[in-house]
């Protein structure tokens, strides 16, 4: 008689519970997920404060770690208006793929006489090129005040959030400022990283 | 690999009847797994957790008429001068053009120092002077950013007066003659 060995299995687990586990913690990171932008590598400044970016209707001015600005508007219709609205004061007509192409462009730092050559670039030219920045001066009535007030023309319930880098100079902030005081804007949010009140700090 | 499991298929009984192999309907799930846990590693990566969060910054208005108001005594000022490589000077309760302005000049640096270079002077100043008819403390900060300083300066020191409640201070980004004296080299941008 041959013994009755027991049947050999291979081991299994039952991955149900772990496949029910990883799919809600995806369901949960992509329902989050708000996507870094690759436009300007900026490191901001952290500061106690807890009050929180508004997540749209909002437009982003960026200092780079040069003093170079960048100009950003989040919601893409207003981005084509905008176009539209600064190409008409300044006389410069943006054909429909011009203004297709500029609308997904989450920011961009070109004078606006520059800004024609790269949105007929190809796609991945134009993340490539390095982008020289919006020029901004001290007097208060350049270019940027110009996009400021065309974003705001396309849609006057935009706030303005300023975002620095930590090293940028202080006199490439202070000709924003003009900039934006040229247009009476007093009133604006600095973006920060957040950090830890020291101890003691009460909120009240 | 779906493992089929070949058990009771009713086989041999020799009932005659043809009966259809039960298969079990278990399926593995490993690369299910997988491709869940590399969609999180990715969607964990791209993602920014930690939402920024803002400041509001409030500039007085440039356009509007100025009205008349009294000059900041400075004995109820602090002065700070952001400076190059994180540094802060200040003139505590001293105007620039007094005398004893050059010797009382002092240096300090960002975070717990300015803290507490605040900290004694705003609890000096509210000592030595009664709150004006609006009720506010006597303590007042002047901000003076130099061209060499950082935007990440700025952000610090206004922090600084959101921790040290300073309710009182401006932003003013235009040094006089007699700071600029006093100042001399340390605020010129070495090109």
């Amino acid at each position: 008689m041959g013994k009755v060995r027991p049947k050999k299995h291979a081991p299994h687990t039952d991955m149900t519970a772990m496949t029910d586990v990883a799919f809600l913690l995806l369901t949960f990171f992509i329902m989050t997920a708000t996507f870094k932008s690759n436009d300007a590598e900026i490191t901001t400044p952290t500061s106690i404060s807890q009050i929180k970016v508004p997540d749209d209707k909002i437009m982003i001015i960026s200092i780079d770690r040069e003093g170079k600005v960048f100009f950003g508007v989040d919601a893409q219709p207003v981005r084509a208006a905008m176009l539209e609205n600064i190409g008409q004061a300044k006389g410069v007509t943006f054909t429909d793929t011009e203004k297709a192409k500029f609308a997904i462009q989450s920011s961009f730092g070109f004078p606006l006489n520059q800004l024609k050559a790269w949105l007929n670039m190809p796609k991945d030219q134009m993340s490539q090129v390095k982008q020289p920045g919006i020029p901004v001066d001290s007097t208060g009535a350049s270019e940027l005040a110009d996009w400021v007030y065309a974003a705001r023309k396309a849609d006057s319930g935009l706030r303005i959030a300023l975002k620095g880098d930590n090293v940028a100079k202080f006199p490439a902030f202070k000709d924003v400022l003009a900039n934006l005081q040229s247009q009476n804007i007093n009133k604006f949010n600095l973006i920060t990283g957040s950090e830890q009140a020291p101890a003691g700090y009460s909120n009240n | 690999m779906a493992a089929i499991e070949e058990s009771g298929g009713g086989h041999g009984k020799g009932d005659g009847k043809v009966r259809g192999k039960k298969m079990s309907t278990r399926v593995d799930m490993t690369p299910m797994v997988d491709l869940g846990f590399l969609l999180i590693t990715f969607f964990m990566l791209a993602t920014t957790m930690s939402k920024p969060t803002s400041m509001s910054l409030a500039v007085p208005d440039k356009t509007e008429e100025k009205e008349e108001t009294e000059p900041l005594k400075a004995s109820k000022v602090l002065t700070l001068f952001m400076g190059e490589n994180d540094n802060v000077y200040y003139l505590d309760g001293v105007a620039a053009d007094d005398d004893k302005a050059e010797s009382s000049l002092k240096t300090t640096r960002y975070g717990y120092d300015l803290r507490n270079v605040i900290f004694s002077s705003q609890k000096r100043i509210n000592a030595a002077n009664p709150k004006d008819e609006k009720g506010n403390d006597a303590f007042v900060v002047v901000i003076k950013p130099t061209p060499v300083s950082t935007y990440k300066n700025m952000v610090d020191v206004l922090d600084e007066m959101a921790i040290t409640k300073s309710k009182r201070y401006a932003l003013v980004d235009n040094l006089t003659d007699s700071e600029k004296k006093i100042l001399g080299d340390r605020i010129k941008p070495k090109n």
